[in-house]
């Protein structure tokens, strides 16, 4: 298949393209369960696979995708044609940013094949859970354990082969129940990175019936909790909502292609302008954010984007200062040209598509916060006067230039002198942007940080949907509205 | 295509009788394009032509699905997958309740929502399309984005219960145009939806924004002081809206799980404003309708609200199955909402701004990024974009930074509705997350509600 697939690139370049990629899906399979009360709602599996090709030709980009491989040439030919139509209305020609041929593999570190294990063990895995959730004071109870696993080829007519096998293990707990007011109040837990690997090591069964006590028990506490108060305080974010705090102001603010206008049609834009690198000062000087594509064990890391560029590690602010940016060949080579001057030194390797029928564009990698030294949770909330703890995403909206955000969280602790006072409900928060990050005042030391898998970011148009990490330390920011 | 699609059901249907399975089978095939717009170039040209097979299998109360991306003539590959569907129910867990396997009673196949013209559209033609819509419009600092997303989409069932079959094939087109300031970062739009080729019209859209960039030009900005304003909000904002209150409203099951904002003690009471009237109506083809439901259950206009008084929740069927209630028809993959005209005749933006009025108007067209804050209360947030208008009550016009509401859907509904558009128009409300599947909202092109609050109002663009 690889070397009719290169005949394929071979034959369109004579025809005038001037680069032209393939990603080839032998296999791309998820499983997914979902157990409601007791209920096995869902038991699906999909499995899919085929090809996409992209064809640059006149500075314009064509694509085709097809779940029939048998004839390639249909594919390909479409791809082009689609090209040449774009190329009638070029305003600037594509290039794409210098890059290694490369010949490599990769492959997620996982231990125990989770597609390995029978159907009816996964179930029961679930059932134990479900039982452990059934207590006084929950009236939905919910489990679900969502797998994937991906091969993917890509070949470029550059001379680059790379084939990834990645496996991804997705796993999450859901309890509510109704407040005194007949208020519906939500505990969630979702698997995050534990280790070193993620396969069906992740799941296991006593860390996750802990989890289960944990979030009926906080359940219950918010049942019985008074409403968030409407004033403004310091709120520490623990590792639950940072990691969407992280996403939605620094993640998608800083895609390169929202910056250059790639995604107003839909997504938005963005706030930071191709003039605010090196000067911006995005937030206070105890921040530190990077795109760490390199971090063993994320979703994050998928070795080769599919530019076909190694992931990195890129930092995107130091100290509060804008630096860097997500990106992939061809924004980072627009960007520069646009700002005249270089910006970026070639591409982040962050140009991911999230099936053979979508085109890859900058996504996340793993956009993480350096751990401060502020100490732990403990530190920091004995160093705050007026505050709330906050954890758990409940709501998000963001302003269409990623300037503003209003979250809904699941639970709040009150912070008074030093001491956590009581739960509270129907917890919120909302800011600008750029005040918001220069409000931040205090950053959790390593033993606050953990990694938090995304499993359902979505961009684009046509939209897709991509999995990624954050890894966050417990912050806290100041003068924060709360509870609108 | 039709003959071979219902061929292959009724091949897969006698493979698994043959079996002894009891299985459903869906098929469901996209041919997609989308042309996509950025900075004033055709940034991605794409087609997809997908076909996927769903299989539902049934073992007592166990049940699984097995889904694929597949060719339409991979017979094998298709059997391996109701072999494993079959295998998974077996291993599944029993539900606690018995559930309804569809039974298709007759043969049913709806084309009339499918225009060939519309399936045939080259990608010169959407270029062109796009050409007039901007037509002297863009400039050096103003750029073009947008999509121009058309395709055609089928679904066919079948199910080892009875050899009847449902098909049901449709053309839709989603159209958003956007003209945004490169270095202000404002940006407008203007939207179409289309069933049928006859339906695209570029010139309304060419005059909708070029309305909109004379005010965006030539109308001071400002930065709106928080407080509560008398809101227009535009025909994508409402039909964001409904969208949001179909899924935390009027679903039965959301209701039982304790995640709507109604109850069953309002059904038959006042809820909203008399001026509000909604129905479910798999008659208007504008929808993409479903005239059956994948339970083969015959679909009737549904009424959900009538003059303000809440009618009843829609029951899908497993949800009915699970708590003891009446299927409603409504298990199908989308709805077809249709919100009643109001009586003030007011058909466009500038309409609309040279309206007579005593106080200022804020008119919203836009909510990004619409999220629930609580669904118990119908809370939902979201903030303004493309192209809001502060219209003053002496007759200008101002450009407002984007503002933040964060409201009930029983206020914005309720009895705060000023005045409704008489005209009324399908919004495409599609979404092309994993699988293409069209749907629209008929909705007023304006409603007025007073009183909302602001709480933000961005400092500029």
């Amino acid at each position: 298949m690889q070397k009719q697939i290169q005949q394929q690139i071979e034959r369109i370049m004579a025809k005038g393209a001037t680069y032209v990629d393939a990603r080839w899906y032998p296999l791309d399979e998820t499983s997914s369960l979902t157990m409601w009360n007791g209920n096995l709602k869902s038991a699906h599996t999909n499995r899919e696979s085929g090809i996409g090709v992209r064809v640059l030709y006149q500075g314009a980009w064509g694509f085709c995708a097809s779940s029939e491989t048998s004839d390639l040439a249909v594919v390909f030919e479409k791809a082009l044609e689609n090209a040449r139509a774009a190329a009638e209305r070029v305003t600037f020609p594509v290039r794409l940013a210098e890059k290694d041929s490369i010949q490599a593999s990769f492959e997620s570190p996982c231990r125990v094949d989770p597609f390995g294990v029978p159907l009816t063990e996964r179930v029961a895995f679930l059932s134990r859970l479900d039982e452990l959730m059934a207590q006084a004071g929950v009236e939905q109870r919910m489990a679900s354990m969502d797998l994937m696993r991906k091969q993917i080829i890509f070949l470029d007519s550059e001379g680059s082969q790379i084939e990834k096998r990645i496996t991804e293990v997705f796993g999450g707990l859901r309890v509510s129940g109704r407040d005194a007011q007949g208020g519906m109040q939500v505990r969630t837990f979702r698997l995050n990175r534990r280790g070193e690997t993620r396969g069906w090591e992740s799941f296991d069964p006593d860390f996750f019936a802990q989890q289960a006590e944990r979030i009926v028990r906080e359940l219950n506490e918010l049942r019985t909790a008074e409403n968030c108060p409407k004033e403004d305080r310091s709120v520490i974010l623990l590792p639950g909502i940072m990691f969407l705090q992280t996403h939605e102001t620094i993640g998608h603010a800083l895609e390169l292609d929202r910056i250059l206008g790639y995604e107003l049609a839909f997504a938005g834009g963005s706030f930071v302008t191709l003039d605010d690198f090196g000067k911006l000062r995005y937030g206070s000087e105890k921040l530190t954010a990077r795109a760490d594509g390199t971090l063993i064990n994320s979703p994050g890391s998928f070795g080769y984007d599919d530019d076909g560029v190694p992931t990195q590690n890129t930092v995107l602010i130091d100290r509060g200062i804008l630096v860097g940016a997500i990106t992939g060949r061809q924004m980072v080579e627009e960007a520069n040209a646009r700002a005249h001057r270089t910006i970026f030194n070639g591409s982040g390797g962050a140009n991911r598509a999230t099936a053979f029928y979508r085109v890859p564009i900058e996504r996340m990698t793993n956009i993480n916060i350096d751990p401060g030294q502020d100490g732990t949770l403990e530190d920091i909330v004995q160093a705050t006067e007026r505050g709330i703890i906050l954890d758990g995403d409940r709501s998000w909206s963001i302003g269409s230039n990623r300037e503003q955000f209003h979250f809904a969280t699941e639970i709040g602790w009150m912070v008074e002198d030093g001491r956590v006072t009581g739960v509270v409900k129907n917890a919120t928060y909302k800011g600008a942007t750029v005040p918001f990050w220069n409000s931040l005042s205090a950053v959790g030391d390593a033993s606050t940080w953990s990694v938090q898998f995304v499993d359902n970011c979505g961009k684009g148009q046509p939209n897709q949907i991509m999995q990624l990490g954050h890894g966050v330390p417990v912050c806290r920011f100041d003068n924060v509205r709360i509870g609108e | 295509m039709k003959d071979n699609i219902l061929h292959l059901l009724q091949t897969l249907r006698a493979y698994a009788v043959e079996k002894g399975y009891l299985v459903s089978v869906i098929y469901h095939e996209e041919d997609s394009s989308l042309m996509r717009f950025a900075n004033s170039a055709v940034s991605l040209n794409t087609n997809e032509h997908i076909i996927r097979l769903g299989v539902e299998a049934y073992d007592g109360r166990r049940r699984a699905e097995y889904s694929m991306i597949t060719g339409l003539d991979d017979l094998d590959e298709m059997k391996r997958g109701i072999d494993l569907a079959v295998e998974m129910a077996h291993h599944a867990q029993p539900l606690g309740y018995d559930m309804t396997i569809p039974v298709f009673k007759q043969d049913f196949a709806d084309e009339s929502a499918f225009d060939p013209a519309l399936a045939a559209m080259s990608s010169e033609e959407r270029l062109a399309f796009f050409n007039q819509a901007v037509a002297g419009l863009e400039e050096e600092e103003l750029l073009l984005s947008g999509i121009f997303s058309s395709g055609v989409n089928i679904w066919a069932q079948i199910n080892t219960l009875s050899e009847h079959t449902q098909y049901f094939q449709t053309t839709d087109a989603q159209i958003s145009v956007v003209l945004a300031h490169r270095q202000l970062k404002w940006e407008v739009t203007a939207e179409q939806s289309a069933q049928q080729k006859a339906d695209l019209n570029p010139e309304a859209l060419r005059r909708e924004l070029a309305f909109l960039v004379r005010c965006y030009k030539e109308q001071p900005a400002m930065q709106l002081p928080l407080g509560t304003y008398d809101i227009v909000l535009g025909q994508a904002a409402v039909a964001d809206l409904l969208s949001t209150m179909n899924w935390i409203g009027f679903s039965g099951g959301a209701y039982k799980r304790g995640f709507s904002f109604l109850s069953e003690e309002q059904v038959g009471q006042k809820v909203f404003s008399e001026q509000f009237t909604l129905v479910d109506d798999p008659n208007r083809r504008e929808t993409f309708p479903f005239r059956f439901d994948f339970m083969g259950m015959e679909r009737q206009p549904f009424p959900l609200v009538q003059k303000g008084v809440f009618q009843g929740f829609m029951w899908m069927q497993d949800d009915a199955d699970e708590f003891g209630m009446k299927p409603t028809g409504h298990t199908v993959p989308a709805r077809s909402l249709v919100m009643a005209g109001g009586d003030v005749p007011v058909a466009t933006v500038e309409e609309l701004a040279r309206m007579p009025r005593e106080r200022d108007v804020l008119y919203i067209p836009f909510l990004h990024y619409m999220n629930i804050v609580n669904p118990s209360q119908g809370v939902v947030t979201a903030s303004s974009r493309f192209g809001a208008l502060l219209l003053k009550r002496d007759g200008s016009i101002a450009v407002p930074y984007n503002v933040r509401l964060t409201q009930s859907l029983l206020d914005l509904f309720g009895e705060r509705v000023a005045w409704v558009s008489s005209v009324t128009a399908p919004y495409n409300t599609s979404s092309s997350y994993g699988e293409r599947n069209p749907t629209a909202v008929i909705v007023p092109m304006f409603m007025q509600v007073n009183g909302l609050e602001i709480s933000h109002s961005n400092s500029s663009y």
